[in-house]
């Protein structure tokens, strides 16, 4: 047992050659997954970013060990993923996009019926429901069906049920999936005190680039069943190599083309009075590109730093 | 894990069933409405046709039997079949729980309610029809009731086997397959008279050994019912043991997560 515990302090996830396919009922086959190799170190938030079918959800389905994969060798909290899946499954916990429990239940049961399946009882039942109903603000709803909770609230109960056997490692999968705007921010800052108050690692898939790049330590970004790139969300930028951009709306003269002479330019496009200069580093560049504009009456000059939703598009295409 | 957390995780189906259960109006059609008509048209038959005594309670037993069986196995197949209409079955097997801690917390609950419809069904019948369902004494009446509800153990965990290969279009098996323990088992006439490919199969059927044997009590007759348990034990084992391997079997081929889809 202390052998375990130790190793829970070094790596949450090593995941090596992990591969699925599925199969359909006349035995053709689709790979999902393709010799994903990942290690996914203890107190991390680590992201899985994707577009849709990239296999996010069957990644964070495997390492959750509710599927199997066809190859590769996972540990899990530094356990064997299929030998310890009891020992595993006690310690992790996981939130889905769009929660599912059972409907008719309130929030108060469905805490209740999940804390039973954790083994909770007595009063330690009693008490770890109403404190994940105290952390997720849900008592003013605690006699509310599940049928009839919004949205957010059901994302509320769903991330309450994940805390309830206090999981080591918890897996949230696109946990704002469908939420307000205001609701994703709440829910954000949610993941982030869990992660901080409770020390918990937190394996997150999404597709919303600024909440991978709100929590993330570091990010797998997959593509067709393969991680394309895996890096901090700042070397992912750099490395693909992603400068600022400079966007200058200008009325009068300027000759743009001068423009791609100059050190450090990555790019450029300008027509009708607007120029918008990939440079890579913009207070540097900035002097030189303005003197270009000395026969131009500058409106407006923005400076806007590459985003993870220029990743996206990027390791996308 | 203490003993508590380890039987909470058996009473965690059983506390969900009830829940769901007692929100839902029609569940007064499953103990009260269907059974009250399968054992009135039953006893009416058995007026029309003049039926003798002894025989009266020959087709009331294969009445409430069904009857029994039928609620029982539907409340061990809700154990997947709630979580599969709610799409929330990754909840329940991402939980550190087995095979055996959703099959005997949900039987403990059809247990529950098999015994309120026998109840009342025994109240009625011997009302309306004389029918004395302790003639024999407490014991027979008890393993009667021990051997239809591992029967109804073994259909129940047979439809969650299903579910998990088939995915969810064989829920159709939760209603199905106690049609076939009717046809069989001898519910409402000796197996005697079933063709003999279908007598071979009876035989293979605890249900028939147990309504044998409780039947003797009203008509004198050979009974083997240490068979029957024996039987419904080796159903019972190994309907455990094809569940977890239908688990391990739906992890790999990901039914699971097809099913919470």
């Amino acid at each position: 047992m202390s052998g375990k515990v130790k190793q829970i302090t070094e790596k949450s996830v090593q995941a090596a050659g992990i591969c699925k396919k599925y199969k359909s009922f006349f035995g053709r086959s689709s790979t999902i997954l393709e010799n994903i190799s990942l290690d996914i170190d203890a107190g991390e938030i680590f992201g899985l970013l994707g577009p849709n079918g990239s296999g996010k959800t069957t990644l964070i389905s495997i390492f959750s060990t509710l599927i199997y994969p066809e190859a590769g060798s996972l540990s899990i909290l530094g356990m064997d993923a299929r030998r310890d899946r009891d020992a595993i499954r006690s310690r992790i916990n996981i939130s889905t996009a769009k929660p599912n429990f059972p409907w008719s239940l309130t929030v108060k049961e469905n805490l209740r019926h999940y804390g039973m399946l954790y083994g909770l009882h007595g009063s330690a039942l009693s008490r770890t429901v109403r404190d994940q109903m105290d952390a997720f603000e849900l008592w003013e709803f605690e006699d509310h069906r599940f049928e009839d909770l919004s949205t957010g609230l059901k994302q509320r109960l769903s991330l309450a049920k994940a805390m309830l056997n206090r999981p080591r490692l918890i897996f949230l999968d696109e946990p704002t999936t469908g939420l307000d705007p205001d609701i994703s921010m709440k829910t954000r800052q949610l993941i982030k005190r869990i992660h901080e108050e409770e020390g918990v690692s937190v394996v997150l898939s999404t597709h919303y680039m600024p909440e991978a790049e709100m929590l993330c330590d570091r990010i797998a970004f997959l593509r067709q069943g393969r991680i394309v790139a895996l890096d901090t969300p700042q070397n992912l930028k750099r490395h693909l190599g992603l400068g600022e951009r400079i966007c200058i709306t200008y009325q009068g003269k300027a000759d743009l083309s001068v423009l791609q002479s100059l050190p450090g330019i990555l790019g450029l496009k300008g027509e009708n009075g607007r120029a918008e200069i990939e440079v890579d580093r913009g207070e540097e560049s900035l002097d030189g590109i303005i003197k270009l504009f000395a026969e131009a009456r500058i409106t407006d000059i923005a400076i806007k730093e590459p985003d993870l939703e220029d990743v996206f598009i990027e390791l996308a295409r | 894990m203490s003993w508590q957390g380890e039987v909470n995780r058996f009473l965690a189906s059983a506390y969900k069933n009830w829940i769901i259960s007692k929100r839902n109006i029609f569940t007064v059609f499953e103990l009260f409405f269907w059974p009250m008509v399968s054992l009135l048209s039953i006893g009416l038959l058995t007026r029309f046709l003049a039926v003798e005594g002894s025989m009266v309670s020959f087709l009331l037993v294969g009445a409430i039997a069904l009857t029994i069986l039928q609620v029982a196995q539907i409340d061990v197949a809700y154990v997947l079949l709630f979580d599969m209409w709610s799409k929330s079955i990754k909840n329940t097997f991402i939980a550190p729980v087995r095979s055996y801690h959703l099959v005997f917390g949900a039987l403990l609950f059809g247990i529950l309610r098999g015994s309120v419809v026998f109840f009342i069904l025994v109240a009625v019948s011997g009302y309306l029809f004389g029918f004395d369902f302790l003639a024999g004494g407490i014991f027979p009446v008890l393993a009667f009731l021990a051997g239809i509800f591992a029967m109804a153990a073994s259909i129940g965990i047979t439809v969650c086997i299903s579910i998990l290969t088939f995915g969810q279009k064989a829920d159709v098996a939760a209603w199905s397959l106690s049609g076939l323990i009717l046809l069989v088992s001898g519910i409402y006439y000796p197996v005697d008279v079933l063709p003999p490919l279908l007598q071979a199969l009876a035989r293979a059927i605890p249900l028939t050994y147990f309504l044998e044997y409780y039947r003797s009590i009203f008509i004198p007759g050979p009974h083997h019912l240490m068979w029957g348990a024996a039987l419904a034990s080796f159903y019972l084992i190994s309907g455990l043991i094809l569940l977890d391997r239908a688990i391990e079997r739906a992890r790999k081929t990901g039914i699971l997560l097809r099913l919470s889809e």
